[in-house]
């Protein structure tokens, strides 16, 4: 792939050991998936140049970045702190990013504008809030025109309809500037919000990469992730949703209904109709099913009991049931 | 009230010092920002050497710019033929004497303000595309100036004071290179000169004071400034 960024790390700190080796491509959004201290933040610093791998390469659409110092790479980072310069004020700040661009995305009122901090303008970084920080950070390393954007969980310090509107931010600076993202995160609602692809890591490793939905549905991704946040990626265009958002959805298993008979007169905004594929006994005695839908495969975890009762099997026709505001 | 002799004596001591600390700012902000920098071939041998002056005897750092600067020296012969400049014995030499002599003080000070900067935001400018002489510029100096300043605050209240060095370098001449130390020195080598010396030490307790008072006041604003 000529324009994707290509990602063949390794480094050794003491027992832990990093052999980060991917491709994101630059036509969508990759999510760096893993665990807390799967060396996803070290793999940024690694592409951004910040810290020097012992060995391998990275490069962008061909071009090897790993030749260049940090500041010729053009690769723009948005930290998860925000580091916004603390001698300057918010103009400031994006006007330091915007002098050194090598070419103009947007102007700074634009830029102001979009992410909704015209008003703090003149104001000390010291006295932002974090939602704040975290969109004066994203609007400063838009305006310093990178070829790639790398983001280290930086809606971490967010939550419900603050974090959604960030989400919304990056998903609209992606499509009007056709802005490559790499991003790191922990949480899976933001790798369904967010990415078309995803790279999954786990103590120094990558586990498991590609298109978000056949990714995610494989053993070693959904080995990554938490009893209750067992699911499957879903296009949000296919579901209806009680909240905002775009890109996909993740569907816990927790929260699907199976039904061995069309449903009527039902509450859940969600039913499709599908066959089941497999059905796999959790170590518990739980059953987790998984359905073929029109929208893609669905996870469902059921009793045996219901196993049993709906008389569920591999190839059996099911209707699979979620309700939209658990999504 | 000073008196008009006082008054020589005080303006003396300022342009001395304040040439001195303009002089080996420049100089003491490069060596401490190297200093600051992680490890360096060399890196010991430069701490070392800006540490000369703090170790070595007063009149033997005088000794040696008088070998190095006097008019016969390898360094004195040159100026003196090429500008027709003599360091030694002059309001000049007292400044450079007193450079030396206040430079570790400024370095240490300095160094420390860099050490204390967030590397983090060094990493945010660089992936804005700011070269590592950008950086510095732009982020490392703005950031540490409080501390530059202080430094520099501290190293003039001590240069008001430098005595051996310059005696030995630059000598005790009353409008030129009579600084307030040297004033006392010389007021008690006279008899009866001890009301004299007390006037004198008075105003040179008092600037010292005022020196250190300013340039704590500059630390406090600059962490009121920078907390975010």
């Amino acid at each position: 792939m000529t324009g994707a960024l290509t990602v063949d790390a390794r480094l050794t700190r003491g027992a832990f050991v990093l052999n980060a080796q991917f491709v994101a491509p630059t036509d969508g959004v990759t999510a760096l998936f893993g665990p807390s201290g799967a060396g996803k933040s070290l793999t940024l610093s690694l592409i951004a140049g910040l810290k020097r791998a012992e060995a391998g390469s990275v490069t962008l659409a061909g071009r090897a970045l790993s030749d260049a110092p940090a500041h010729a790479r053009g690769v723009g980072v948005v930290f998860q702190d925000a580091r916004l310069f603390p001698h300057l004020n918010v103009r400031q700040n994006l006007a330091f990013a915007q002098k050194r661009a090598p070419r103009t995305l947007l102007t700074l009122e634009d830029a102001a504008a979009r992410f909704d901090i015209a008003a703090l303008l003149e104001r000390p970084v010291r006295n932002l809030s974090g939602g704040e920080k975290s969109r004066v950070a994203l609007a400063r390393a838009l305006l310093s025109a990178p070829d790639f954007l790398l983001l280290d969980e930086p809606f971490a310090a967010l939550d419900g309809a603050r974090r959604a509107a960030f989400l919304a931010a990056l998903r609209a600076i992606h499509t009007a500037f056709a802005l490559p993202m790499l991003v790191v995160t922990h949480q899976i609602d933001d790798v369904a919000a967010l990415a078309s692809h995803v790279v999954a890591m786990k103590a120094g490793a990558v586990v498991a990469q590609g298109p978000l939905a056949e990714t995610a549905a494989t053993p070693a991704f959904q080995a990554l992730l938490a009893r209750r946040d067992a699911g499957a990626a879903l296009p949000a265009s296919a579901l209806r949703r009680g909240g905002e958002g775009g890109g996909a959805a993740w569907l816990r298993a927790d929260h699907v209904l199976l039904a061995s008979e069309a449903p009527r007169a039902l509450s859940a905004r969600n039913v499709f109709e599908g066959a089941i594929d497999a059905i796999e006994v959790e170590p518990d005695g739980a059953r987790l099913v998984r359905t073929r839908t029109p929208h893609g495969a669905v996870l469902a975890r059921v009793t045996e009991d219901a196993v049993r009762d709906l008389a569920l099997a591999p190839g059996k026709p099911v209707w699979v049931i979620a309700k939209a505001h658990a999504l | 009230m000073p008196t008009g002799e006082e008054l020589q004596i005080l303006a003396t001591s300022f342009t001395v010092a304040l040439r001195a600390v303009v002089w080996s700012l420049p100089v003491a902000i490069a060596f401490a920002y190297a200093l600051s920098r992680p490890a360096f071939p060399g890196k010991s041998v430069l701490d070392a050497f800006a540490h000369l002056p703090l170790v070595l005897p007063p009149v033997l750092i005088g000794f040696l710019l008088l070998l190095a600067f006097g008019r016969r020296g390898p360094i004195g012969g040159w100026l003196d033929q090429t500008f027709g400049v003599h360091l030694a014995f002059s309001s000049e030499g007292a400044s450079l004497a007193t450079a030396v002599m206040a430079f570790p003080l400024m370095v240490r000070a300095i160094r420390l303000a860099f050490e204390a900067t967030d590397e983090r935001y060094l990493e945010a400018a660089a992936v804005l595309r700011a070269s590592p002489l950008d950086r510095f510029w732009s982020i490392a100096l703005p950031l540490a100036a409080p501390g530059v300043l202080a430094g520099a605050v501290t190293a003039f209240a001590a240069g008001l004071g430098e005595f051996g060095a310059v005696i030995t370098f630059a000598s005790n001449v009353p409008g030129e290179t009579q600084t307030l130390p040297l004033a006392i020195y010389a007021a008690l080598q006279m008899p009866g000169g001890e009301a004299q010396a007390l006037r004198l030490a008075f105003y040179s307790f008092t600037l010292a004071i005022a020196g250190l008072a300013s340039a704590e006041a500059l630390q406090a604003w600059s962490r009121r400034r920078l907390d975010a």
